[in-house]
């Protein structure tokens, strides 16, 4: 095994297996920058380049980009409050603030240090979790997957407000997010639901117009209405000391960003989870990490912690995606499903084969993302001063270019018109939100966990009936989603005594 | 504002609720179980926040939701001429796509706000929409092959 681990890394640092990693990560880099073309839409149109690789260097120029277009996304969503990728949101509710407040530099630099952190514990996870894998991914069935859902929707809970009413309110959008998960074709009898006529709603919301509406249309509106710089007439941030600061930040909270990449990495081993998951439940957990009510307030309003958790699982969340993919072909998320493509084209078949025959290989792709997401980091540091100068120019000069990412991100989801509407319907739901003190991000988990809960939830009835509910790991789940529901109100109890609601 | 902002938009999800919950119990109890199962609760929620607003007394605020605020240093009439600005250039843009399509739109939309809204020189305004617009070219056209709707007047053209 440790011969194949070395015979891994070797692959990997072939002179040209190792180019085509660094062309794979300039494309991975560009495209992490653009609101709406996901690393999932990249290796769908790179697969093509792949016929006359072998699978070590496939695999390299492959994941190379997928690895480094989820770092890089976070630049976008700091800068600009755009997610680069449109399941990288969760890293607007506080690194777009921190830019706000003048820190750009710092939460770039803790974005790129988490996100590399994170990495590095998604690639050994992948390297440790192949022998054991089986088991794990055994014992959850539909009823376990329903109730990890669950446990995101009870997130909830720490991204509302603790009174009365704002837990209402939370749960309350949490709740619409659900229904907005049902427009579309129901997947069981394949009913139509409010779809109002169109057929662009057969298949449903498509995430990256809503969320790059709900998220990146506010704060551009934001910008227009204040008539300064992203970073106002703060004076400029010591843009090196920034940057090192965020570095240091990734360490003074060590323990949260390994606690935030062990969620990435176990959603990503969880099959059909999906990226935007575990950045939301890394963020809620970020959140559910406050002392008081006093520390929690700072979250949504520039928090580092905010966006240390998402971006250090937004990176392991990589490595456990790649370990069902491997052991059972069973792709973890939408990207996944497509480098599955890659593997029938390089003649693998994923399974015992790649754990037994083709180990080397397998230990090359755990190489990859540990070498690329180095090299990327190491890359970005050098330019990272640059970028955050952009937080300085004049709004009306970033707005129509802003815009234009932002709408062709959105067009990019589905090559529609509609999607464009779609955009701007959410983006005047998002700042009547924000405006009102309504949450978003409760939204935004009910949409992303609608389908999957939806899926779960029925296959998990039509299977036991309600015998699932008496399953152990599920019944620990429960006392797990309870936790987790009164978490937030127990740390905050000497507030609530202390004249709460 | 915000505590009429959140009878507003009460009053919006309780149409919403309404509706789907008319809608899905009519339907199938395969497709319509969830989107009532969310509606329902969501109807109840609705109508507590609607009588806490209305009888109950005013909000302690502890702990608030974790979300981002605008920015209070405008004065309000001059940032609602702003947000209706910056809407109405929004709506604009997608207009002219559907009018000309995006590769038409791109240039003109950046030229036309630079020089009549932020009002830059001509020089930079002329640069940055020619920098703007073969980046876009490029990247999307040439690179990533996107296919762009063509818009409704090149089509009716023949172009």
């Amino acid at each position: 095994m440790f011969d194949a681990f070395i015979d891994g890394l070797f692959l990997v640092l072939q002179w040209k297996a190792f180019a085509l990693m660094l062309v794979g990560m300039g494309l991975g880099f560009c495209v992490g920058l653009l609101p709406g073309i996901g690393g999932a839409a990249t290796l769908a149109l790179m697969i093509p380049f792949v016929f006359k690789m072998n699978p070590a260097e496939a695999f390299a120029f492959l994941l190379g980009m997928h690895s480094v277009a989820a770092t890089t996304g976070d630049i976008t969503s700091i800068l600009f409050g755009v997610p680069g990728e449109g399941l990288s949101a969760a890293t607007v509710v506080d690194g777009y603030p921190m830019a706000k407040n003048g820190e750009a530099g710092r939460a770039l630099g803790a974005a790129l240090m988490s996100s590399l952190v994170g990495a590095l514990i998604g690639a050994l996870a992948l390297a440790l979790a192949i022998p054991i894998v089986r088991p794990l991914v055994l014992t959850f069935g539909s009823p376990e997957l329903f109730m990890l859902s669950m446990i995101g929707i009870a997130c909830i809970t720490s991204l509302s407000g603790l009174s009365v009413r704002g837990q209402i309110r939370g749960f309350a959008m949490g709740l619409l997010g659900l229904l907005l998960s049902t427009i579309g074709q129901e997947r069981q009898s394949g009913s139509l639901r409010f779809d109002m006529g169109l057929m662009y709603l057969w298949e449903g919301l498509d995430l990256v117009p809503v969320l790059v509406g709900i998220f990146a249309i506010p704060e551009l509106v934001d910008l227009a209405v204040r008539g300064t710089s992203i970073a106002g007439d703060r004076p400029a941030e010591n843009l090196s000391r920034g940057v090192m600061e965020g570095i240091k930040d990734t360490f003074r909270h060590f323990w949260l960003v390994f606690r935030c990449s062990a969620v990435g990495v176990f959603v990503g081993i969880m099959p059909g989870a999906g990226g935007g998951v575990a950045q939301w439940m890394a963020y809620a957990h970020a959140v559910q990490s406050a002392k008081d009510s006093k520390d929690r307030e700072r979250f949504g309003k520039g928090d580092v912690r905010g966006v240390l958790g998402p971006g250090a699982a937004n990176n392991s969340k990589e490595g456990g995606d790649l370990v069902p993919t491997i052991a059972f072909g069973v792709p973890g998320s939408g990207a996944m499903a497509i480098l599955l493509g890659g593997f029938m084209i390089m003649g693998l078949v994923p399974g015992p084969d790649m754990l037994s025959k083709h180990l080397a290989v397998t230990y090359s792709m755990v190489w990859t993302l540990v070498i690329a997401n180095i090299i990327t980091v190491v890359l970005s540091l050098a330019v990272l001063n640059q970028l955050a100068k952009v937080t300085y120019i004049r709004g009306g000069l970033i707005i129509p270019f802003v815009l234009l990412l932002v709408f062709v991100g959105s067009y990019t989801a589905n090559g529609h018109l509609a999607d464009l509407i779609v955009t701007f319907c959410f983006g005047v739901l998002g700042y009547l939100m924000v405006l009102w003190g309504w949450p978003r991000p409760p939204l935004v988990l009910g949409l992303v966990l609608g389908k999957l809960v939806e899926t779960y939830l029925f296959i998990s009835v039509s299977r036991y009936g309600f015998a699932w509910l008496a399953h152990p790991l599920v019944l620990f789940l429960i006392a797990l989603m309870a936790v987790v529901i009164v978490y937030p109100f127990v740390r905050e109890k000497p507030a609530w005594a202390g004249g709460g609601e | 504002m915000k505590s009429k902002g959140h009878l507003y938009f009460s009053a919006f999800l309780l149409v919403i609720s309404g509706y789907v919950i008319f809608t899905a119990s009519r339907w199938s109890f395969k497709t319509g179980f969830f989107p009532l199962a969310a509606a329902i609760p969501l109807l109840v929620l609705v109508l507590i926040h609607l009588y806490l607003e209305l009888f109950a007394p005013a909000e302690v605020s502890k702990g608030p939701a974790v979300e981002a605020e605008f920015s209070d240093e405008v004065a309000p009439d001059i940032a609602r001429r702003r947000v209706i600005t910056i809407f109405s250039w929004i709506a604009a843009f997608i207009l002219f796509v559907y009018l000309i399509g995006f590769p038409l739109t791109v240039p003109l939309f950046i030229f036309c706000y630079l020089k009549f809204q932020s009002d830059v020189t001509w020089l930079s305004t002329i640069t940055l929409t020619a920098i703007s617009w073969g980046f876009f070219y490029t990247l999307f056209q040439r690179l990533v092959y996107i296919q762009f709707e063509a818009g409704v007047i090149p089509t009716w053209l023949g172009l």
